[in-house]
């Protein structure tokens, strides 16, 4: 079991990115909860001994994402999604981020992971491939696809 | 576009209340991050428990003398027997008993073969044909097995004219240890105290057994009637073991009545 010390470390360290994700595929807030508590729950108890700061962060990641697709099989709900019921505090965005963010949650779930750590972690295909194991051309795929569902969504100011 | 990915992306950021509701479930979970290596511990105890059980119960059983056997000729030793009558421990009273010690391999043999060894074991056998007189006793609080070494001992030594056999209490043997002696040579220094009071359990120590059946010989000679006729009565042991053996089966009561 880990140390106290080293969990709130990894709460502080990985948090954000756990939100965004549960953002990306969980419906509301009381899920998000659920989430945080099942993947650091995990990490508490699991005895994994990370080699690297970015393997410890993959990790997150992966499990974050099954962690979510598990409570998704759990329930069915509605695919519509209100950014209120995702976010806390949506008063304190702008209009543009708020437009950015519905058409990344507007986007089929597939596409979800991949624009999330391609764009704004800054993964490359092969290692968004090795993290979600998946074929690295499919992740070339979908991150090809997603840029043209957002371009279409959002306009192509300021692309690339 | 990216940009604006990352600046609307930055927007999303876990709320502390969140990560607080977190820590206090995993504190709750964890009862307090300690108790589950306490538990996973506890769960344990019984079989650590018996496994110390187990190990010490069997080193105190096997390593617990319940009789000791003295033998004093010059060289005094003892031999420490377990209750599975095992020889557990070897210790010398005088540096004649260390090298006699020294030059025997007779830990953890039983006791019976042990005795045998010393018997057979030429700078005992050159002693012995030397006509120096050599005891042999045991000392035990078990009874039943005291009685039971005793007599063996004695059938290996009726064949030996100068050897003699007694039992004794272990809590006379305490006070033999604490002056430094063998059993059989405390018996005998005790006899000497009554005849001569000069004597000392350093000048017992390095003497045979031999020279102080003689000195307690000589020295009642010169003193009461009454004593000397008790040490006659010892004295006339030396030449006739077997008798003497035969007098010792019950030697309990006779080392008894000496009390």
């Amino acid at each position: 079991m880990r140390s106290e010390q080293e969990v709130n470390r990894a709460i502080e360290q990985y948090s954000d990115m756990i939100r965004r994700l549960c953002m990306i595929h969980l419906k509301n807030y009381a899920d998000t909860e659920d989430i945080f508590q099942t993947v650091f729950l995990k990490y508490v108890l699991s005895s994994v001994s990370f080699e690297s700061k970015e393997h410890e962060k993959a990790w997150f990641i992966r499990v974050t994402i099954n962690a979510c697709k598990d409570l998704l099989k759990s329930f069915i709900r509605s695919r519509t999604i209100s950014l209120d019921e995702i976010i806390e505090q949506p008063s304190e965005m702008s209009v543009d981020d708020r437009d950015v963010l519905e058409a990344v949650l507007s986007l089929p779930q597939k596409y979800k992971d991949v624009v999330y750590l391609h764009y704004y972690e800054d993964y490359t295909a092969p290692q968004i491939s090795r993290i979600l194991g998946k074929n690295v051309n499919t992740i070339y795929t979908l991150i090809t696809r997603s840029k043209r569902l957002l371009r279409e969504k959002l306009g192509g100011d300021g692309y690339e | 576009m990216n940009d604006r990915l990352k600046q609307a992306f930055n927007k999303i950021q876990a709320e502390e209340e969140l990560k607080n509701s977190t820590k206090a479930f995993l504190y709750q979970k964890t009862k307090g991050y300690a108790s589950a290596k306490i538990t996973r511990y506890r769960r344990l105890l019984p079989a650590i428990a018996c496994f110390l059980l187990v190990i010490f119960g069997g080193y105190w059983l096997y390593f617990t003398p319940t009789v000791e056997i003295s033998i004093d000729v010059n060289p005094s030793i003892e031999l420490g027997v377990n209750r599975f009558d095992k020889i557990i421990s070897v210790s010398s009273y005088n540096n004649d008993g260390q090298e006699l010690v020294d030059s025997l391999d007779i830990k953890y043999l039983d006791y019976a073969q042990a005795i045998d060894q010393i018997l057979r074991n030429e700078s005992v056998n050159a002693l012995l044909s030397n006509n120096e007189v050599m005891t042999i006793g045991v000392i035990g609080s078990d009874n039943a097995q005291s009685a039971k070494v005793l007599s063996v001992i004695e059938s290996y030594t009726d064949q030996e004219s100068n050897t003699y056999c007694y039992y004794a209490d272990p809590d006379e043997v305490e006070q033999a240890h604490e002056m430094g002696l063998s059993y059989g040579k405390y018996r005998a220094f005790l006899k000497l105290e009554t005849l001569d009071s000069t004597i000392t359990a350093e000048k017992i120590q390095n003497m045979t057994m031999r020279e102080i059946r003689d000195l307690i010989d000589e020295l009642s000679t010169c003193s009461d009637t009454g004593e000397s006729l008790e040490d006659n009565k010892e004295s006339g042991g030396h030449g006739a073991g077997n008798r003497f053996g035969h007098e010792q089966g019950n030697g309990r009561g006779a080392s008894r009545s000496e009390r």
